[in-house]
Formats: structure tokens, C-alpha cells, sequence
């Protein structure tokens, strides 16, 4: 199991555009992936639990992964976080 | 006459096409154990259907639109989505219905509750795929909104996002709605197909019935049922004026800032968010004249850190592609409060703690949004702006702070544009009137009138007893506009405007002729100032501010500056 954390840059929040890119980006791994926001956990393959734990500009998010892929896992998903999940 | 808030501008004729939610009668029953199966079997396929169709509207459409629709087609496909209902079927043997009734309901609940107004909104759109499913399941038959007669006006309580995706553009000549406003989805949808619309009329579905023959005007909010011939021929001629004046407008766009005499000049725009610089394009603006970076301060609990504002500035840089973007250092304090910057309430806050006085007080503000915007430099042509200078001693005390900045980027390594230009809003009546000294030690001015204006006349602009005296028009105002463009002049530096009066056809030509090198306002008013310029003689333009100075009333200067747009 490996984790880390990240604070959400994006200035309007995990809204609906880059929580279904993190949920997409997240169910390309076999690892299971949960983000720790607030004193929630939440299923990082779920966009709806992404969407419904309304993370704000700022938060502190933190990244555990684990299974097979669990380090390739949390580094693309850091590296999502880092872009604001925008389409390169 | 019914009337509303006009959101998508246009004049629109046609027949009601209503949208109504169907009312359907939900019962709960109980059913069998070995019906399980079959009841689980009976929601998925319905809302694989509802998948199906919502995949094949995706063909049609790109951009924004289509980002939307894969968020929601995600959705769709999540198992959380449908796993309160298939407990309801399994544990509480609900009917396939009744099961989707209450189980969505509770997702619902989860949205509702949010305190953020978007993810608030996402309760709707669960709201939406709860109704097809449903709608599926009790195989009713929709309005096929991909096929629409000509002439249609859809009238509705709110347009869903899976409704305007599939809307059949080419036969629809309005959109009536009783929610919405004027940036919700189906504003901003109707504006990009310029269909008129009209939002927050109320009990429309009530009172306009399927096939009633109606007409809008988009721009006023107005709703005729069964217009007259008389009402139907004014519509028509305002039509055609709107008609004309757009593709009037739309010929400029593809010229150059220029007057008849060959003087240039810059058209620049104002924009609150990074995404804005994508409208000012699409406007042809010519560069940002103003970047108000509040955005990012009013957005956030906490300090926004260096690291989110340099992802937003590097954003607008990368957008506008090389083209100059004036950032406006923080312009906050005294009437815009922050609560995490524990700012004592004032008797004066226009006079007060505010800008680049606060900002100089506690520098770490200034610095780190100054690296933020050093750092994004390296990746287009940035510009930095202090706000509210009212001596060369803050602009001496604010160009200290940034050579530090750089001298740190210097040690670290770090990469920025190393004549990134430094300039002053010109905003308070003392900068103005020794604008040739602030001239000789900085890159750019821009006039920020809205300010001026009330420091000049010493009216309060939300004031509304007093806002008569609140005036552009004043000789004073023109005379500390002179001034500055003069003094930026005398040192062979730029001097532009971001205010309101930089757009205002009545206005510009007193600025081309008292001089003024750029002009910034809001992205839709570019065209129509290009339109305005292109049609000046700089010559008469100078001989016109030169009487204009003459002047002592500020209501015989409008007069003369109205007459002469309108020669």
C-alpha cells in the first residue's frame, strides 16, 4: 500500500468534468484507490462519490493505492491532480 | 403580455411546443422473492437505454457541451448510482419503480444538501436520469426534441442538460423557461445558437398552452400571446435592426484598430476568470488590459498559494497565446472584504486599508502573488499592474518588492520574462496630476475611471441619492484624463483605460483625440468599439477633446460628445 498527499488547485473545486476524468483515470487501475478528504473516505473509481463529498479549491486530499499497480497508480493520479485532470 | 428576464437576445415568432414533466403514479408493491431477478433485470436494462440514447446525442456536439455529457454518461455508469435501489429490491423486495423512486431519491438528498450551489445543481441532473429511467420503465413516449416542427418555442419549467443536448436547433425559435438564470446551462446553450430566450417567467407552463401562437423578444424579456399585426410589425422592424446591427459588427471583425487616418491603437479586454480570456478572443480582443486577480482571493478560505496562482495566470498566458495580459495585483480590502484577512470594519473603506496599501503592509500577500505571476511569465507576455497608487513612494516601496521576487527566482533558478513591463492604475486624483513623475519610473498607465471618477467628484458609486453627480462628463474627470495621457506621453510610455468609459461609443472619441493608446472593456463591446474607431478621424477627433476641454458643464460636454458620434 502506498499513499500520499496533494492540496486541490483547481480554483473552482472537484467539479463535475475533472471528477469523472479522475474516476475514468482511476478505474484504469487494478489497485483499489480511496482519497481520504475531510474525515471521508471515498472510492476514487466512483464519480459520484467524488462528486458528493464536494471538495473545495484548497483542500488537503490524501491519495492511498493499493494492489498490483498501486505505484504507477498513485503517481499518474498525483500527476492528474497536478493538471487539474485537463486534457492534454 | 407575460414577461420575464430576457437571457439570449433576438426576436422569436413561432408555436409552443410545451414540456411538461408527465405526473406518473408510483405504487409501492411487494413482490415475490423469486421476482427479484426480474425486477433487478427491468432497472438496468431501462437505464441502459437511457446510456444508449444519451451516447448516440454525443455525436452532435463538442466542446464544453460534450464534457458535460461524459460527466453525466459517468454518471450513469457508476454503480453507486443504482446500488440504493437495487437494495431496495433485494432487501426490502420493492417494485423495479418504486425501488428507483426511493432509491435515487437518496442520492438526491446527498446533492441537495451540499452547500455548494454548483454540486447543488448536480441534484438535478440525478433528478433528470431518475425521470427517463422511469419513463422507461413505464415505456412512456416522449417528445422527440430532435425532430421539431419549424417555428417551434419551447416552453418549459427548466431545461435539463439531457434535454438541450438533443434540442433540434434549425426549427427552434425560442426558449421560455420558469427557472433558470442567466448563466445557466441553457442560457449559455441558447446564446451560443443565438436563439432567443427568455428565463424566470412565471407559471409559463401553466399559462401557455400546447400549439399557441406567441412571439419574444429576447432582449426585453417580453412575451406576446397571440400578438396583434401592430405588435407583430414593431417585433419585425426591431428585429431587422438587430439583424443589421450584428452583421454590421460582424464585419469588423477582421479589421485593424485603426481610424480613418491611420492612427492605431489597442483593443483590449477586462476579464474576472482565467476562462474569460477564451470570450475575449472569441470577441478579437487584442490583449487583456485588465486581469482582476480577486477571483482566486474570493474563491478560497485560506491565502490562494503561490502554486494555485501561478497555474491560473500560466492559463490566461497560455490562452492568450503571446498577446500582452496586464495582471491587476490584489485589489481588495475596505468595501471587499476577506474574512481570513481579519480586516477591522472602517468609517470610510473607499478611503481606507485597501489594494496596494494593504498589500505594501503586509508584503508577503504582494510577494507571493508576484512570483505567481514571474513564474507564469516565462509562458506568454504578462504584465504586471498596481492598483490604487497615490504616490511614487508606494510605486518605489511595490517595484522593491518585486525586484526581491526576482532576485529569488534568479537564486532558485526559476525562469520568467526578464522585462516583464511594470505599470499603475492612474485611479486617484493625485497620480493623475503628477502623472509625468510616476511616468519616468514606470512602463504603462491605465486610467481606471470608475474610481476616478468618484475620487474625483467625491460621489460614492453604489450611492444611488447622489448618483446623478456620479459623471464621466465632468470637466475635472477630462482634465485628470489629460493629464495622465499627457504625462505618460512626455515619457514615451503607453497610457490605456480599463474603466467602463474606455467602451462607450459617446466617449471614445474625445479619448482617440485627447490621445489614449489603449482601450480595454468588456469582451462584447469590442466589436462595436472597433466599429466606432474605424469610422474616426484622429484629426477631428483632436479638435473636438480641444473644445471639449474649453468646457465647464459636464452636461453640455455629453451633449457635444453625443452630437458628434451621431453627425
Amino acid at each position: 500500500m502506498v499513499k500520499d498527499k496533494i492540496i486541490l488547485t483547481n480554483e473552482t473545486g472537484l467539479h463535475a468534468r475533472p471528477a469523472s476524468e479522475l474516476a475514468k483515470l482511476a478505474g484504469t487501475f487494478k489497485s483499489t484507490i480511496k482519497l481520504y478528504v475531510n474525515g471521508k473516505t471515498i472510492d476514487a473509481k466512483s464519480v459520484l462519490g467524488i462528486m458528493a463529498a464536494g471538495i473545495k479549491y484548497n483542500t488537503e486530499i490524501e491519495i492511498e493505492c493499493d494492489g498490483e499497480d498501486e505505484e504507477k497508480a498513485l503517481s499518474e493520479i498525483k500527476k492528474g491532480f497536478e493538471n487539474n485532470f485537463d486534457k492534454q | 403580455m407575460l414577461k420575464g428576464k430576457g437571457v439570449s437576445t433576438g426576436i422569436g415568432f413561432g408555436n409552443v411546443v410545451l414540456l411538461k414533466k408527465t405526473e406518473r403514479e408510483i405504487e409501492k408493491e411487494t413482490i415475490p422473492k423469486e421476482q427479484i431477478e426480474q425486477e433487478l433485470e427491468k432497472v438496468h436494462e431501462a437505464l441502459q437505454e437511457v446510456i444508449k440514447e444519451t451516447e448516440s446525442q454525443m455525436n452532435n456536439i463538442t466542446g464544453t457541451e460534450a464534457d458535460i455529457m461524459q460527466a453525466y454518461i459517468m454518471i450513469m455508469q457508476d454503480p453507486s448510482l443504482i446500488s440504493e435501489t437495487e437494495n431496495a429490491i433485494k432487501n426490502l423486495n420493492y417494485n423495479a419503480e418504486y425501488a428507483v423512486e426511493v432509491g435515487f431519491n437518496s442520492v438526491i438528498q446527498i446533492f441537495e444538501n451540499m452547500d455548494d450551489e454548483y454540486m447543488a445543481a448536480r441534484s438535478r441532473d440525478i433528478l433528470d436520469i431518475k425521470n427517463r429511467v422511469l419513463g422507461k420503465l413505464f415505456k412512456e413516449k416522449t417528445i422527440d426534441l430532435t425532430k421539431l416542427r419549424p417555428n417551434t418555442i419551447i416552453v418549459a419549467t427548466e431545461l435539463t442538460t439531457s434535454d438541450t443536448a438533443k434540442l433540434d436547433f434549425e426549427n427552434i425559435s425560442g426558449i421560455v423557461t420558469e427557472l433558470g438564470g442567466e448563466n445557466s446551462h441553457t442560457s449559455i446553450m441558447a446564446r451560443t445558437h443565438t436563439i432567443p430566450a427568455i428565463t424566470k417567467v412565471k407559471e409559463a407552463t401553466k399559462i401557455l398552452k400546447d400549439g399557441d401562437n406567441i412571439a419574444i423578444n429576447g432582449t426585453t424579456g417580453e412575451i406576446y400571446i397571440n400578438p396583434t399585426e401592430d405588435e407583430k410589425q414593431k417585433l419585425l422592424v426591431l428585429e431587422k435592426q438587430l439583424e443589421s446591427e450584428k452583421v454590421e459588427l460582424e464585419k469588423y471583425r477582421n479589421k485593424e484598430s485603426v481610424t480613418k487616418d491611420g492612427i492605431k491603437v489597442k483593443l483590449y479586454a477586462n476579464i474576472g476568470l482565467p476562462s474569460d480570456a477564451e470570450v475575449a478572443l472569441n470577441n478579437t480582443a487584442e490583449g487583456i488590459g485588465l486581469l482582476r486577480s480577486e477571483f482566486l482571493y474570493m474563491d478560497s478560505d485560506t491565502m490562494p498559494s503561490e502554486e494555485s496562482q501561478f497555474t491560473a495566470y500560466k492559463k490566461v498566458a497560455e490562452i492568450m497565446d503571446g498577446r500582452e495580459t496586464i495582471i491587476r495585483t490584489l485589489d481588495i480590502g475596505g468595501d471587499k472584504d476577506l474574512k481570513y484577512l481579519e480586516l477591522e470594519k472602517e468609517a470610510n473603506p473607499f478611503l481606507g486599508y485597501r489594494a496596494i496599501r494593504l498589500c505594501l503592509d503586509r508584503p508577503s500577500i504582494l510577494k507571493t502573488q508576484l512570483r505567481a505571476i514571474l513564474r507564469a511569465s516565462a509562458f506568454g507576455k504578462l504584465a504586471i499592474m498596481f492598483p490604487m497608487i497615490s504616490s511614487v513612494e508606494e510605486l518605489r516601496e511595490a517595484k522593491e518588492v518585486l525586484e526581491e521576487c526576482k532576485k529569488e527566482l534568479d537564486n532558485e533558478n526559476i525562469t520568467y520574462d526578464q522585462n516583464i513591463q511594470v505599470g499603475i492604475m492612474i485611479e486617484i486624483p493625485s497620480a493623475a496630476l503628477i502623472a509625468d513623475k510616476l511616468a519616468k519610473e514606470c512602463d504603462f498607465f491605465s486610467i481606471g475611471t470608475n474610481d476616478l471618477i468618484q475620487y474625483t467628484v467625491a460621489v460614492e458609486r453604489g450611492n444611488e441619492k447622489i448618483s446623478k453627480l456620479y459623471t464621466k462628463f465632468h470637466p475635472a474627470v477630462i482634465q485628470l484624463i489629460k493629464k495622465a495621457i499627457d504625462g505618460a506621453h512626455l515619457a514615451n510610455i503607453i497610457c490605456g483605460m480599463c474603466g467602463e468609459a474606455a467602451g462607450d461609443p459617446s466617449f471614445i472619441p474625445l479619448l482617440v483625440g485627447l490621445g489614449l493608446d489603449e482601450f480595454s472593456m468588456n469582451s462584447n463591446s469590442i466589436l462595436k468599439a472597433r466599429k466606432t474607431i474605424n469610422n474616426l478621424n484622429a484629426k477631428e477627433c483632436a479638435k473636438l477633446s480641444e473644445e471639449i476641454i474649453q468646457m465647464a458643464s459636464a452636461k453640455d460636454v455629453e451633449k457635444r460628445l453625443k452630437e458628434f458620434i451621431n453627425q
